[in-house]
């Protein structure tokens, strides 16, 4: 049996497990799918965005392109997560500044940020870094936007380029673990055939 | 040098324009002649402000001014409806003096460019960002490229507005603006084309200025931290960096107040005043659309919220409490109020400085509780203090058990069973935690015998002799022991005596009990009734009630009387603790319908009366309630029953019965008459007490006989007198022969019953006696014979 094979299926399932109990925002811990299309339009038209479905970008940031899982396989996620953390706190931050206290979408920002950084932590310790780093925060971006409406149009757009990214992520964790799942089987096979014929 | 003034002109000699974006004012700066200024000449100016879009005059404006001779320029102000960003405006002006009606020359147009004259690389909102209050008008322009046009412009939601475009330019004015549940409202412009330079985006709040805090008030608890509360005041639809911010300050204070403010129902903020005494103590409340402040100012001794006290103890006896307590020391004095909670619910206030309660009950807690306030210049009273409860120390009981006794013979003597309890005048003052029993002969002083039982026991059995006894029985807690409840048992023949040929009278049930009288008797001092809640078991839960001297009725209730059960009452009168069996009771709380019906063994049976046999009926107490007597119902099978002497009886199935009653329970039979012979009767017999009696669910069956009577009457008049006329037609000759003889013998012939002539035993026929109708002389035997 390749070992090889059989750790990145596990692990990919794993997290893909954890990804969609952990990541996926506003939906109480239960696996599930990304967001629907009926939620992403209840987004846009409360932020008003609504108009040419502006939060809708082909240009997602580049930390949001992909998922490739490559050589590095999951631990390029937690680059990923680290971001969208970031970007998470910033969105609330100026959320606040527009809703009142306790409004439904601060709620539900502040439980997507706390499955974020949850699913990191679980990155974190699957894979935990070779030597203790200091605490690294993210530069500010040199484009962040100041003015209300450009916030919130950069907000809606990372969320939703956010949810494609899990989508997509779903896709490709799912095809490995159908993929391990088959070598394992072969591998049990070979291994039960009789020796000569 | 007038008349040379009234035709002279003093124009305008420069003007200079700039804009204040911000405020989106058009600041105009110009100036007259010096010769003008040097006259120091009234004078009349008339601005005009131009509008590149609309070409035309958008403002007008006259003047006056008494010019000085300071040299400093004229200055004008003027606030754009429009935002100034968007096109280019233009001012010029004139003058007059006052003196002349002559105007000037307009001076130059003095322009400030906006947007409309540069070529940007996408179409661009004015105000971009805003926050506006609410009631208020706002205006936006997009400036598109140059060679668009402006296609879209209006507002995320949609929300009522003024909407103008002119090729380049659009305008779009929100008049009374409202908050709407949207936290942002945005702005859309869009050219005549869909790339993203196409679009431009803007977005303004909607909010209001802050409340003036309302209950803004500060106060102390230890005269070196001071804090202030005031409640926030209503929505002002601005979060955020945009929510109210609170500062405040101490007019009296050279160093700012640091305080972080928190805010939930109320606002509050606490700092170190350290020796400060005297605060004037302002609030500001600011947001982007206003400020509002309060003030408060105070002595700070005056302001005393004195901390609850604490760590309360206190002292106590049997019937006083002396309640202590702590208090924080702040230097100043206090004055403090306790609150005491009694066993009855009332509540007591005591204003003291340390309270003493007196007239308490031995054993019984009292909750108290303390708060404390400044004794000179009062401000409000501190939060109280935790409640303390306190129990009062135990006294000796007080009062009496109420006792009471049920004999029963036994050989050689009687087992006699004692009960007590804890009468309502009875105060146990502490926890009892025995009861002593003592016996003694009364006759003799003979060593009594006790026994003490634990208090969970109320009751107790002894043996006794036929002797006299006296039985006490006290109570005993920590302290001591109550008095004595004392009983005299009588000898055993007395006992015997007493009672023994009394009759039970049968008493009624009501709703709430069984109501009990009997009669007074002077010589007692007391009367006690006795039952058993149980009667059935054993022990049967004996209970007893104690009367008054005076009292000669009852109503005796119960949680256990139940219907259906006999209860057995006995009434005893008691005078120097010896008691009387007067008289006897019987009754049920409420009668039920008998258990079962008589059982009718025999029934007797004519053509018109059946008569039924039942057997004894018991009626002790075993039954549910006493028997009255019985009724008995009867009914033909195919029709309603209406019998002579009977009443109607109509059934569920409304078929009518005929009912009897018998009113006597030691009745064992009945006739019911006047039935009908050769028909089929059901009938039933059912007993009935106080309490009804049940529903007929059985009948008996039975068939009266034909009636022979009218049998034998059919055979006197009809078959007998057939069968003779029939014997006689098949004899009819010899019949006739006997009655009715052609010729009937002479012995049979009236004609031979005459007197005078008889020869022996032979009468003698004279012919002149008789008149015959035919005389025939016949030869024939007959003749002979005759």
């Amino acid at each position: 049996m390749r070992r090889d094979g059989w750790l990145p299926g596990v692990l990919g399932a794993v997290t893909k497990g954890l990804l969609i109990l952990w990541a996926v925002p506003g939906q109480g811990g239960r696996p599930l799918q990304p967001p629907t299309l009926q939620q992403v339009q209840a987004l846009e038209k409360d932020q008003g965005l609504a108009i040419g479905h502006l939060c809708r970008t082909n240009r997602p940031p580049e930390w949001l392109r992909g998922p490739s899982l490559g050589t590095r396989g999951l631990r390029g996620l937690r680059g990923t997560m680290t971001h969208m953390a970031q970007a998470l706190q910033d969105i609330t931050r100026h959320q606040r500044d527009l809703n009142p206290p306790g409004a439904e979408i601060l709620r539900r920002l502040a439980s997507a940020h706390l499955k974020v950084r949850g699913l990191l932590n679980n990155l974190e310790g699957l894979y935990p870094a070779p030597s203790p780093q200091p605490t690294r925060r993210l530069p500010p971006s040199p484009t962040a936007p100041t003015k209300v409406f450009r916030q919130k149009l950069e907000g809606c757009r990372i969320l939703w380029s956010y949810s494609r990214f899990l989508v997509k992520l779903n896709a490709l964790l799912e095809t490995r673990r159908i993929r391990a799942h088959r070598e394992r089987q072969r591998a049990h096979q070979g291994s039960r055939m009789p020796t000569g014929s | 040098l007038f008349v040379l003034l009234e035709s002279f002109v003093f124009p305008v000699t420069y003007v200079n324009i700039s804009k204040d974006l911000v405020l989106q004012q058009l600041l105009v700066e110009w100036d007259v002649d010096k010769s003008a200024r040097e006259a120091e000449l009234a004078m009349s100016f008339e601005i005009q402000v131009h509008r590149t879009d609309v070409a035309i005059t958008v403002w007008t404006e006259f003047l006056n001014v008494t010019l000085d001779k300071s040299g400093k320029p004229l200055h004008w102000v003027w606030d754009s409806d429009f935002p100034l960003e968007c096109m280019s405006h233009s001012v010029r002006i004139r003058s007059r003096a006052e003196v002349s009606n002559i105007w000037s020359q307009w001076s130059l147009w003095k322009t400030v460019l906006g947007l409309d004259t540069s070529n940007n690389h996408g179409p661009q909102i004015f105000p971009n960002e805003k926050i506006v209050e609410e009631g208020s008008d706002i205006s936006f322009c997009c400036i598109g490229r140059e060679g668009q046009i402006v296609k879209d412009f209006f507002l995320v939601p949609t929300i009522p507005a003024f909407n103008h475009t002119n090729g380049r330019l659009g305008l779009l004015t929100v008049k009374n603006v409202t908050h709407h549940d949207s936290p942002h409202i945005m702005v859309y412009c869009q050219e005549s084309c869909n790339e993203m330079q196409c679009y431009d985006h803007a977005g303004f709040f909607v909010g209001k200025p802050p409340d003036t805090p309302h209950d803004f008030s500060c106060q102390t608890q230890d005269t070196r931290t001071v804090t202030c509360t005031w409640s926030p005041g209503g929505d002002t639809h601005l979060y955020g960096r945009h929510s109210p911010k609170y500062v405040l300050s101490d007019e009296f204070s050279q160093n700012p107040i640091l305080c972080t403010v928190s805010c939930s129902e109320q606002c509050s903020c606490s700092w170190d005043i350290e020796q400060q005494k005297i605060c004037n103590i302002t609030l500001t409340v600011e947001n982007p659309l206003g400020k509002k402040t309060a003030t408060d100012s105070f002595d700070v001794t005056h302001r005393i919220y004195p901390t609850a006290p604490f760590q309360l103890w206190e002292e106590c006896t049997d019937t006083e409490i002396t309640l202590y307590w702590k208090l924080q020391n702040i230097g100043i004095e206090l004055f403090c109020q306790t609150e005491v909670l009694q066993p009855n619910g009332k509540v007591e206030v005591l204003s003291y400085g340390s309270v003493t309660l007196r007239g308490l009950q031995p054993y019984t807690e009292y909750t108290a509780r303390v708060h404390c306030g400044a004794a000179q210049d009062f401000w409000r009273w501190s939060e109280w203090s935790e409640a303390q409860t306190i129990r009062t120390k135990e006294a000796a009981p007080s009062g009496t058990l109420d006792i009471w006794r049920e004999i029963k013979p036994v050989l050689g003597g009687r087992n006699v069973t004692l009960f007590w309890k804890q009468a309502p005048e009875f105060q146990a003052n502490g926890k009892i935690i025995s009861y002593e029993v003592t016996w003694r002969k009364v006759e003799d002083a003979s060593e009594p015998e006790s026994i003490s039982l634990l208090s969970v026991y109320n009751s107790t059995r002894i043996f006794i002799d036929s002797h006299s006894y006296r039985i006490s029985i006290v109570a005993k807690n920590n302290v001591n022991y109550s008095l004595p409840s004392v009983l005299i048992i009588p000898t055993g023949t007395e006992e015997d005596r007493s009672g023994s040929e009394l009759e039970e009278e049968w008493v009624n049930g009501t709703d709430d009990g069984i109501f009990i009288s009997w009669e007074p008797r002077h010589i007692y001092d007391s009367y006690i009734i006795d039952w058993c809640n149980v009667p059935a078991l054993r022990p049967c839960d004996f209970q007893w009630k104690s009367f008054g001297a005076n009292a000669s009725s009852a109503l005796i209730s119960s949680a256990a009387f139940v219907p259906g059960v006999r209860y057995n009452f006995h009434i005893y009168g008691s005078v120097a603790n010896r008691a009387t069996l007067l008289e006897k009771k019987t009754g049920y709380f409420k009668e039920l319908p008998p258990l079962f019906d008589p059982v009718v063994e025999n029934i007797e049976l004519t053509f018109n009366a059946v008569t039924l046999y039942w057997d004894s009926y018991p009626t002790n107490e075993s039954q549910p309630g006493f028997l009255r007597g019985y009724h008995v119902y009867v009914s033909p099978l195919q029709e309603d029953c209406s019998l002579e002497g009977s009443k109607k009886h109509v059934l569920p199935d409304n078929s009518v019965l005929c009912k009897y009653s018998i009113d006597n329970p030691e009745e064992k039979r009945y006739t019911v008459k006047h039935l009908l012979s050769n028909t089929k009767y059901k009938l039933v017999v059912k007993a009935y007490t106080g309490g009804g009696e049940n529903p007929i669910v059985n009948f008996r069956y039975i068939d009266t006989p034909f009636n022979l009577n009218i049998l034998y009457l059919l055979i006197l008049l009809v078959i007998i007198p057939t069968l003779a006329a029939a014997i006689c037609l098949w004899k009819i000759k010899w019949v006739q022969e006997c009655c009715c003889p052609v010729i009937p013998h002479p012995n049979k012939s009236r004609v031979l019953s005459f007197k005078e002539f008889n020869i022996g035993s032979e009468k003698v026929l004279k012919i002149s006696d008789c008149i015959p109708d035919m005389l025939v002389v016949d030869s024939k035997a007959e003749a002979q014979k005759l």
